[in-house]
């Protein structure tokens, strides 16, 4: 995904003669997913991370925890969304023993929304945050680049997402259960990371119903395969 | 859905300068090296390292920059590799051509004349090389000629080039020039000692100068002929 | 109000005032000098009984290199050390002011301070400068939940791996590692893999040479190898550049003698401190 290049270490023909690791921006070319179910969420996220034209981490993992039922996708610079998810991870565990329950996804994603609002100018940072409470079961809220909040039934991030809104369009259909959701999260995913160059890697996979969060990972070998011209 | 654009930039696109964007191509890229010669009553040297590189990368170990032009008419090339190429191949023809049209070789200062009108034929997109040449005048005695990119031509009996030029020419300058020395005997460089001096300086420039290392090539022109010898210099 | 006993203490953090002045000056042809930047080799494993990291010992200044035995592997806590890339001087003042507050985090808490601990305190110091602070860092240590290495980046972000190399020479060892790098190495295979990454950098990334640096951190003990290896040796001089007595030119000559004024002996007997008041 975007990534900030200097002229230095970029040869004139545009290709990249070595890695610009001092001021290249390392950033997560990703492709994110996350879809409601009936009592849960799936999310899902691709594993690499990118630092102009080199991969710097290629088990990356952005799929990161912000309560035991709030996860985040993150997309965009590395720094800026591990910066706002570690912040919005205080907050919310604070927020959680001053309430002694469990804090609400819709919460969550306002905190992350507050953020991001505010400081729009100088962060590169599109979250997805899902996750599931007593109120509202699981929930999914997008919070992209410029600072906004909308919750949606399904959601798909980062610069990979582009390739496959159509895919989900078309696939997704109201009130899939739980295993319809990961296999349409993984073909998504399978399909974004195949087209978009910074992403790839393997994808994780998260569950979050009443009882937590469940993880898997589809190792790069055993991703779901499709035409490829 | 359509939340995070394909490549969003660091600034939301309504705050951006809608203004022009100059875009620059550069034609001339650095590819280091360093040459360095030494002239004497009866001979030359020149030498130059064997390291070709691009930013922090090596492309060749093993790339002779010395270009023998006659059987007494050696060029030590640095800089852009590409404009090297060029150069010396324009630089063979017209030497080729000399020898058709006038029946003999072209004598060193002929071809340093020649080099310098070449080089300055460019004078506006210049062949970005540092040229040093290296032969024996009408007399059989050792001259060594330096030029700038658009041909500046100066006569010399020592100079370092390149990379490390700045490097090695005030070692030059003291250990055969003699300068800032006070009463010592200024004797005509012998072959034997100008090639350790060569081979010492390389090994200096190899230490503190990054595009040079790897080996240098050593071009001895008496005249009886050019003799050809390399030397070891790291290689980090 | 400050005295000689109660100096003035300065603003904590960076100072700024003279950001104005040298943005006028290099407007007027004076640019600022050049930060030394180590164009560098930096990595680090985890293998089966803690962490090694690596790292080579140029420094460089432009094309000319500027230390050929810098020492990259700075020290953070009995249990973890820390490389750093990027720029000198921000790489060295970083740990040094990370060092200390582990020390005094150590001192109150009276445990063994974990590696996660120093990787957050570098990454949110690292992003509350957004990049200005240009160190490169790889964190490896050993604490009671065992061996961790941590990448961080200039901008902040952070990355806990199991081998991981950074700065100019990071491709040519991270090739290293992703092809001999596998869970649970011995030491000496640890040790052998980590110098042939930094190896590979010294030789084919020109930013990084001279000698190779190892630093072992097991669990209570740490080997810190400099040099492990010096990987290239300098060239042997064929002459001998030695001047004989009388080459160097005197310019001027002025000889002063020293006037005695005036001759004294004094005796300097030891005093007893004063301890009466």
């Amino acid at each position: 995904m975007a990534v900030e290049q200097r002229i230095s270490g970029v040869n004139p023909m545009g290709g990249l003669l070595y890695p610009d690791w001092q001021h290249a921006e390392h950033s997560t070319g990703t492709s994110i997913m996350a879809c409601e179910f009936n009592g849960g969420v799936v999310i899902g996220a691709d594993s690499r991370s990118t630092t102009g034209a080199y991969v710097a981490n290629r088990v990356a993992d952005k799929l990161t925890k912000v309560t035991d039922y709030i996860y985040c996708c993150r997309s965009g610079s590395s720094a800026d969304t591990q910066a706002i998810s570690d912040i919005v991870n205080y907050h919310l565990a604070f927020h959680r023993m001053e309430l002694g329950t469990e804090p609400r996804v819709e919460t969550a994603a306002n905190v992350f929304r507050e953020l991001c609002y505010n400081y729009r100018d100088s962060l590169m940072a599109g979250i997805l945050v899902a996750g599931w409470d007593q109120y509202k079961g699981g929930q999914v809220y997008s919070v992209p680049l410029g600072g906004m909040c909308v919750r949606q039934p399904i959601s798909i991030g980062g610069s990979g997402s582009s390739y496959i809104y159509g895919y989900v369009d078309a696939n997704y259909k109201p009130g899939m259960d739980k295993e319809q959701c990961v296999e349409l999260v993984k073909n998504s995913l399978a399909l974004a990371m195949s087209r978009d160059g910074s992403s790839g890697g393997v994808i994780r996979i998260g569950v979050i119903t009443e009882n937590g969060i469940e993880r898997s990972v589809v190792m790069g070998d055993k991703l779901p395969k499709f035409y490829e011209g | 859905m359509a939340l995070v654009d394909r490549e969003p930039s660091r600034y939301l696109p309504d705050y951006d300068v809608q203004a022009p964007k100059q875009l620059h191509f550069s034609p001339y890229a650095d590819n280091g090296g360093s040459v360095v010669a030494i002239a004497g009553d009866d001979f030359s040297i020149i030498a130059a390292d064997t390291r070709l590189s691009a930013g922090f990368s090596i492309y060749t170990r093993k790339q002779e920059k010395l270009f023998t032009l006659s059987s007494n008419t050696v060029l030590g090339c640095s800089g852009c590799w590409c404009d090297t190429l060029t150069l010396t191949r324009v630089m063979a023809a017209r030497m080729q051509m000399y020898e058709h049209e006038h029946h003999k070789t072209m004598a060193t200062p002929a071809a340093a004349q020649m080099l310098s009108t070449m080089l300055y034929y460019k004078r506006f997109f210049p062949y970005y090389v540092s040229n040093i040449l290296a032969g024996l005048d009408s007399e059989g005695k050792g001259v060594i000629y330096r030029y700038d990119p658009v041909g500046h031509c100066e006569k010399n009996y020592y100079v370092a080039g390149g990379s490390s030029g700045a490097l090695l020419q005030p070692l030059l300058d003291n250990q055969v020039g003699y300068l800032n020395q006070e009463n010592v005997e200024k004797v005509p460089i012998t072959k034997e000692k100008a090639l350790a001096i060569i081979k010492d300086v390389f090994t200096s420039a190899a230490e503190r100068d990054i595009y040079t290392g790897d080996g240098i090539f050593i071009k001895i022109i008496t005249k009886d002929g050019i003799a050809t010898d390399f030397f070891e210099l790291r290689r980090d | 109000m400050s005295s000689i006993l109660v100096p003035d203490i300065p603003a904590p953090g960076f100072s700024f005032d003279l950001c104005q002045r040298n943005s006028l000056l290099e407007k007027k042809g004076y640019p600022a000098p050049k930060a030394q930047k180590t164009g560098t080799t930096i990595v680090a494993i985890v293998y089966k009984d803690g962490v090694i990291l690596g790292a080579d010992t140029r420094a460089t200044e432009g094309n000319i290199v500027a230390d050929k035995l810098c020492s990259k592997i700075h020290y953070l806590a009995d249990n973890m050390y820390c490389c750093g890339a990027g720029t000198a001087a921000d790489t060295e003042a970083t740990t040094n002011m990370i060092s200390s507050q582990l020390e005094l985090h150590r001192l109150n808490t009276n445990r063994v301070v974990p590696v996660v601990t120093a990787a957050k305190m570098l990454s949110q110091m690292l992003f509350r400068y957004q990049g200005h602070i240009g160190a490169a860092l790889i964190v490896g240590g050993v604490d009671n939940a065992g061996p961790h290495v941590y990448c961080i980046y200039p901008h902040g972000s952070c990355d806990s791996l199991q081998y991981t190399t950074m700065g100019s020479g990071s491709l040519a060892a991270m090739s290293v590692f992703e092809s001999q790098w596998r869970p649970n190495m011995s030491e000496e295979e640890g040790k052998e893999l980590v110098a042939d990454a930094i190896r590979a950098g010294v030789f084919n990334d020109l930013g990084s040479g001279s000698s190779v640096d190892l630093c072992v951190i097991r669990k209570g003990s740490v080997d810190y190898l400099r040099p492990y290896e010096m990987s290239c040796k300098k060239g042997e001089k064929q002459g001998t550049y030695r001047y004989k007595r009388g080459t160097t030119a005197v310019l001027q000559k002025s000889v002063r003698p020293i006037i005695i004024e005036d001759e004294m002996i004094q005796r300097v007997d030891h005093e007893s401190m004063d301890t009466s008041s």
